[in-house]
């Protein structure tokens, strides 16, 4: 009877075992804040693993410095992780009290649907502790402000600019970046040489997927768009058209750019010395350059419709039901003050996110060209609650059917009735 | 003469059976909580949600019935996505069986040679898929790839856009989904091989008849319950198609190489539409299980022949 009872009490103490060793796999992520001894312990999710981050952690050190009743600890994961836990973990209240969900500027509607991201308009304001919005590029202020309510604040601004290998361009006899797409389209051909019926070295390298986009630019110098200031789709318009007629028969026909590239593919194919030219952002820069590239950079050309390039941003935005709000207000207001942005400027040669420091980068070139662009860039698909889908949907696929031969025309137009569907444009 | 009836006694035995039966039940605690948290209720969970406008952390997410199915049945990118899996379940059984088949048959002595070959045809099957993809989309990339590089060395011009054409993404994707798992089909045949006794093969030979002969009436049907697993395997992993085109193509270009798994996970964790993507997934299981059960079902009337 004692070795029956023994064995039972074995038994459940195995089980228990078992038991609360599956539970402790269970809690919480390790992300939420805490105040210990007096400071309070703010964390931030981001999905800057690349060459920047520590342009973005001297930042977050620089601030940790300056308060030291606040203490912030910046993580960066890859942005397919980011955008896979922070929509249930923010739901759940258990998620990081900063975070930057996505690099597309549209997924800050997926947030605020879900009513898990903090409204920031009590923090907005003039003084040095506030979120001075005001200074913001235009369009990237209108991006973050939904139904009148700023709801982030750019972790970062980027603009595109037109890289090309010298040593390229001298070969070929051209002595300056082009100015104009009529110049532009003259050296991306000139550029081009190809021996044999196989392409040897590209003029421009042009991506369609998985990519910072490209194309829009592209349609925009020719006064052409994808979605108009109601959301209704005019890809199809007379301009748009042209633009992208011209443009696919020039990587058809003259063979300036390999079709079907990811973005990755597109740099390798740049920083490989297989292309002449290609339009980046200031994060290329630096892998360019140790790739031993002779690097010049110039504004995107101008076409008929005027000088734009494409800009970027990150939103960078509060967790609505953390524990330290406010704490995690101070430092937006903090981060994107003129001194915190002209420090991250020069440190990581990104352009700043405020259109009020001019002269203050007189001394940086390459920090001036990208800044010099702020005024006429313009964001992909700004503000629109569907612009995930309309990018993956149908814009991406649009741009790879007509670079492998597809009709324009009647290309553009299908895309036109898919975004007005997604977008519910009945005009 | 009186019988006497041995009633089944109902006092002890039921408790010492009762007493046994609680503590295998601790036992097997664990696992049926681990299936339960982890299987049975994502399954149950998931079917519910297929019924709602359901969103990742939104604050309402409303019954809508079969709204779901409906709107699957209306969306043409996702037949398109069904007819590529089809497609490529029905090329990667169909090749990884066939060729498998014809190696293990041609590598059943064991030499030495042999057994290096067997290595070099079962290694790419221990290789993570998402590795296998990368390599490949490097080998195959027209401007830095081996491949279209010595084929451009064998003077052909224009190398073909393996995987930035419409046409030939998939094609290059089932060729790469073979290569794969040719090793696991093989291994498996190779072992129903050993089974088959030498006796058999001698009586065949003594009758007259030829390699062929021998092979057709002899190893097939001795082969065939490790030819309905293989079989039964490569059709169920190929209707799950999803990191082998995530890493190669990310389903384009112009989703001529997505797939039903691929485009659940745009659904579900790109877009958020998580009631839409659990409708697909139940869509998915439904198809997996209807032709698992037909294989099934097709091989045991044909052992009742």
């Amino acid at each position: 009877m004692m070795i029956i009872n023994s064995r039972r009490r074995a038994a459940c103490l195995a089980a228990t075992v078992a038991a609360a060793a599956l539970v402790a796999g269970c809690g919480n992520n390790g992300v939420a804040s805490t105040s210990a001894g007096g400071v309070v312990q703010l964390t931030m999710l981001t999905g800057f693993t690349g060459p920047d981050e520590p342009s973005y952690q001297a930042l977050v050190a620089e601030f940790n410095k300056t308060h030291p009743d606040i203490h912030v600890t910046m993580t960066a994961e890859p942005w397919a992780t980011v955008a896979q836990k922070l929509p249930a973990a923010w739901a759940t209240g258990g998620g990081p009290d900063l975070a930057t969900p996505s690099s597309d500027p549209g997924s800050i509607f997926n947030y605020i649907k879900t009513n898990s991201v903090l409204p920031l308009d009590s923090s907005v304001g003039t003084g040095d502790d506030q979120i001075q919005s005001a200074a913001f590029p235009t369009a990237v202020r209108n991006a973050f402000t939904v139904d009148g309510k700023l709801y982030a604040v750019p972790a970062n601004m980027a603009t595109l600019v037109l890289y090309y290998n010298k040593d390229m361009f001298t070969a070929a006899g051209i002595t300056a970046p082009p100015k104009t797409e009529a110049d532009f389209i003259a050296d991306a051909k000139k550029l081009t040489v190809s021996s044999g019926g196989k392409v040897s070295q590209y003029g421009l390298s042009l991506a369609d997927n998985n990519t910072i986009q490209m194309w829009p630019i592209l349609q925009w110098m020719s006064g052409g768009d994808i979605v108009d200031a109601k959301g209704c789709g005019v890809v199809d318009s007379a301009a748009s058209v042209a633009a992208l007629t011209q443009w696919s028969q020039l990587v058809i026909q003259n063979h300036i750019s390999p079709i079907g590239q990811a973005g990755a593919d597109a740099d390798t194919l740049f920083s490989s010395k297989k292309a002449a030219m290609e339009i980046n952002g200031p994060w290329a820069a630096a892998g360019y350059k140790s790739a031993g590239i002779n690097l010049g950079m110039a504004e995107v050309p101008v076409g008929s419709a005027g000088p734009v390039t494409l800009a970027s941003t990150v939103p960078l935005m509060i967790e609505r039901n953390g524990p330290h709000t406010a704490q995690a207000e101070q430092f937006l207001a903090w981060y994107t003050s003129k001194t915190a942005q002209l420090k991250f400027s020069q440190v990581s040669g990104f352009p700043p996110a405020r259109t009020d420091l001019g002269s203050a980068l007189a001394g940086n070139a390459t920090v001036s060209l990208f800044a010099q662009a702020l005024p006429y860039a313009k964001l992909y698909l700004a503000g629109l609650s569907q612009s995930t889908a309309i990018d993956s949907d149908v814009y991406v696929p649009m741009i790879q059917q007509i670079e492998r031969g597809a009709n324009v025309q009647s290309a553009a137009s299908s895309a036109n009735q898919q975004i007005d569907k997604l977008t519910g444009c009945t005009s | 003469m009186a019988t006497t009836t041995l009633k089944p006694s109902s006092g002890p035995p039921r408790r010492r059976s009762r007493r046994r039966f609680n503590s295998a039940y601790l036992f097997v605690a664990p696992s049926v909580v681990i299936i339960a948290v982890f299987i049975a209720e994502p399954i149950v969970q998931s079917a519910w949600m297929s019924l709602h406008d359901w969103t990742i952390g939104a604050a309402s997410n409303p019954f809508t019935g079969l709204a779901n199915y409906r709107s699957l049945w209306h969306d043409s990118r996702f037949w398109n996505a069904l007819r590529v899996t089809l497609i490529y379940t029905a090329a990667v059984t169909v090749g990884q069986v066939g060729l498998g088949l014809a190696i293990a048959s041609r590598l059943r002595r064991t030499t030495w040679y042999s057994s290096l070959l067997r290595t070099a045809y079962f290694f790419p099957f221990v290789a993570s898929l998402v590795v296998v993809g990368i390599i490949w989309k490097f080998l195959l990339d027209p401007q830095v790839g081996l491949i279209d590089a010595w084929l451009g060395d064998l003077g052909v011009g224009n190398p073909p856009q393996w995987l930035q054409s419409t046409s030939l993404a998939l094609p290059t994707v089932i060729v790469v989904g073979i290569w794969k798992n040719v090793g696991f089909t093989m291994i498996v045949l190779l072992a129903g091989m050993q089974q088959v006794p030498a006796d058999l093969y001698e009586a065949a030979m003594l009758d007259g008849a030829g390699p062929w002969r021998r092979f057709t009436a002899v190893t097939l049907p001795a082969l065939r319950p490790a030819l309905l697993f293989t079989t039964l395997i490569a059709t169920i992993t190929g209707l799950q198609l999803f990191d082998l085109v995530f890493a190669m193509t990310s389903g384009g270009p112009v989703f001529s190489t997505e797939s039903v798994v691929m485009y659940l996970y745009e659904k579900g964790f790109v877009e958020f539409q998580m009631g839409y993507a659990s409708a697909i997934a139940w869509v998915l299981f439904i198809i997996i299980l209807a032709v698992s059960a037909v294989q099934l079902r097709v091989a045991r009337n044909r052992d009742g022949d």
